[in-house]
């Protein structure tokens, strides 16, 4: 059977999944020059941090659903406090029909830091308030500090189970057998047989790396970029082994050689 | 203290009904008062590996339902009268089961002052596996020395660790166990079977026992005798060991792990 001749050019596009950490803007109300003015304040704590910084519109804590018009000025309300608008990102039945009039995708599946009902309470009697620190309350949900220690997980890892390490490493020091996830933001170390799978740098860090003692990995993945190992690589199987990115490329090196 | 033990594996077809039989008859032998319920609801074997299966009555659901007594459903074995059966109900399906209508049943139980209760798991990680599992103080983890069996055990193991009673309550754990069965070791010796050590290696657990291939299981199985009670069976003996080492004895050595040497005429005559 002849093969179709090699005519397709070579693509001036890759297409790839990553992840990202986004800032969100939650809005209590939509007073276009109030929003401005809370933000600048907020800005003007660390100013580098937020310059240019993409966020993302939530509406869930609005009363009523607004107009586009008014989405509008708030969209250029954050724009001149410096920070990009990219996104709705409640899947609201509201969200999904304005985010296409604005030209923004809607994303959804964010995990909310959880807000002390007693703001939301505040928000809903404007009148008691004075009116600067009245309801307008954009709420750019910055994480605290994580801790800086790895999350340690003693216990094997059994075949179904799923540990994921935020904003941290994992270090696991049991095994992980084969069809069970290891997963972390930071780095991935497994003191132990590593059979399942390895995701090292999952919201996008290229520079995580993976280290295992004893290497059967059914796939390792570096922010994003991975490799399934149908057969292992003799060098490779059943020895203390490293993982990392150098570009696009995964390396992989036996310790101790 | 009644000891709550669940007979689990994950795969199905791996020897979790014939252990459960022969582990209840192993510890009623000793004296202890048994009771072996099975969780299969709507494929209920139990009753047929111990040769009860004419006698049901009333089954588990009946009894969780309130149709009738625990008493009342509760068979008595012929054999060794400090063993019950609570037999699956055949018409029904897993549905039937429910968290507190095990728990009141397993309490009624406990109050009866049994010693033991085995609870003979469905293949599977669904409802009636989930529920035979949930309130285990004991796990005997049945694994064939195959990869499927392996894999689905290590799945098990984790289910036993994190949804649980125990697990959820955050006290003591569940204590697992695992028993290797039909294991051959000529196969093993030929690098065709899984080994001790690999099984061990993979799923980091000490085996309880390891239950050699037997033609008597299947004997045992049509004549409804747990093969524990056919003496001069290898499989037998094993169980025997296993039940030892569940009542303490854990320095009881392994026995049938190694290939049996032919004799002389074995070898010339073959056999």
């Amino acid at each position: 059977m002849k093969k179709a001749a090699a005519a397709t050019p070579a693509s001036v596009i890759d297409l790839r999944f990553g992840q990202v950490g986004l800032l969100q803007v939650r809005l209590r109300e939509v007073d276009a020059p109030a929003i401005k003015a809370e933000l600048a304040a907020r800005i003007a704590s660390a100013p580098q941090f937020f310059q240019h910084t993409g966020v993302c519109l939530d509406l869930s804590a609005l009363e009523h659903p607004p107009e586009v018009a008014t989405l509008r000025g708030v969209i250029e309300a954050i724009r001149l406090a410096g920070m990009i608008t990219v996104g709705v990102s409640d899947a609201s039945p509201t969200a999904n029909q304005l985010a296409p009039a604005l030209d923004l995708p809607v994303l959804a599946g964010f995990r909310q830091l959880s807000r002390p009902p007693a703001q939301l309470v505040r928000a809903a009697k404007p009148a008691a308030q004075p009116a600067p620190e009245a309801a307008q309350e954009p709420e750019p949900e910055i994480a605290a500090p994580p801790p800086t220690s790895g999350l340690v997980h003693t216990q094997p890892v059994r075949s179904g189970q799923r540990v994921y390490a935020r904003e941290r490493d994992l270090i696991v020091t049991a095994a992980v057998g084969a069809g069970a996830e290891v997963m972390a933001d930071g780095c991935v170390h497994v003191y132990g047989t590593l059979r399942g799978r390895a995701m090292a740098g999952v919201r996008g860090d290229t520079n995580a790396r993976l280290f295992c003692q004893e290497f059967r990995a059914e796939l390792v993945a570096i922010a994003g970029v991975f490799r399934v190992f149908e057969t292992l690589p003799e060098e490779l199987a059943g020895h203390p082994v490293q993982a990392w990115l150098e570009g696009e490329a995964l390396r992989f090196s036996r310790f101790g050689v | 203290m009644t000891e709550i033990i669940v007979v689990t594996s994950g795969k199905g077809g791996v020897g979790k009904t014939t252990t459960s039989a022969s582990l209840a008859c192993g510890l009623a032998r000793t004296g202890k008062k048994v009771a072996v319920i099975d969780f299969d609801i709507g494929l209920r074997n139990l009753d047929l590996i111990m040769g009860c299966e004419r006698r049901v009555v009333y089954d588990f659901v009946n009894v969780i339902n309130g149709d009738c007594t625990l008493k009342q459903a509760l068979i008595k074995d012929k054999r060794i009268d400090t063993l019950f059966l609570l037999a699956a109900s055949q018409t029904r399906d897993k549905d039937a089961l429910t968290a507190e209508g095990v728990r009141k049943v397993l309490d009624e139980l406990i109050a009866d002052g049994f010693d033991f209760i085995l609870c003979d798991s469905p293949a599977g990680i669904e409802k009636g596996a989930h529920l035979a599992m949930y309130y285990a103080d004991r796990a005997v983890v049945v694994v064939n020395p195959e990869v499927s069996s392996v894999r689905d055990s290590d799945r098990i193991l984790g289910l036993l660790a994190s949804k649980t009673e125990r697990a959820e309550k955050g006290g003591e754990k569940v204590r697992e166990h695992l028993l290797l069965t039909r294991y051959s070791p000529t196969r093993v010796a030929a690098g065709e079977m899984l080994s001790i050590a690999d099984v061990k290696d993979i799923l980091g657990l000490d085996v309880i026992g390891v239950i050699p291939e037997s033609p008597q299981v299947l004997s045992a199985s049509n004549a409804g005798t747990p093969v524990i009670l056919m003496d001069e069976s290898d499989a037998a003996a094993a169980y025997g060991d296993a039940v030892a080492r569940l009542l303490g004895d854990e320095s009881l050595p392994m026995r049938f792990i190694d290939e049996p040497k032919k004799g002389f005429f074995a070898r010339v005559f073959g056999g």
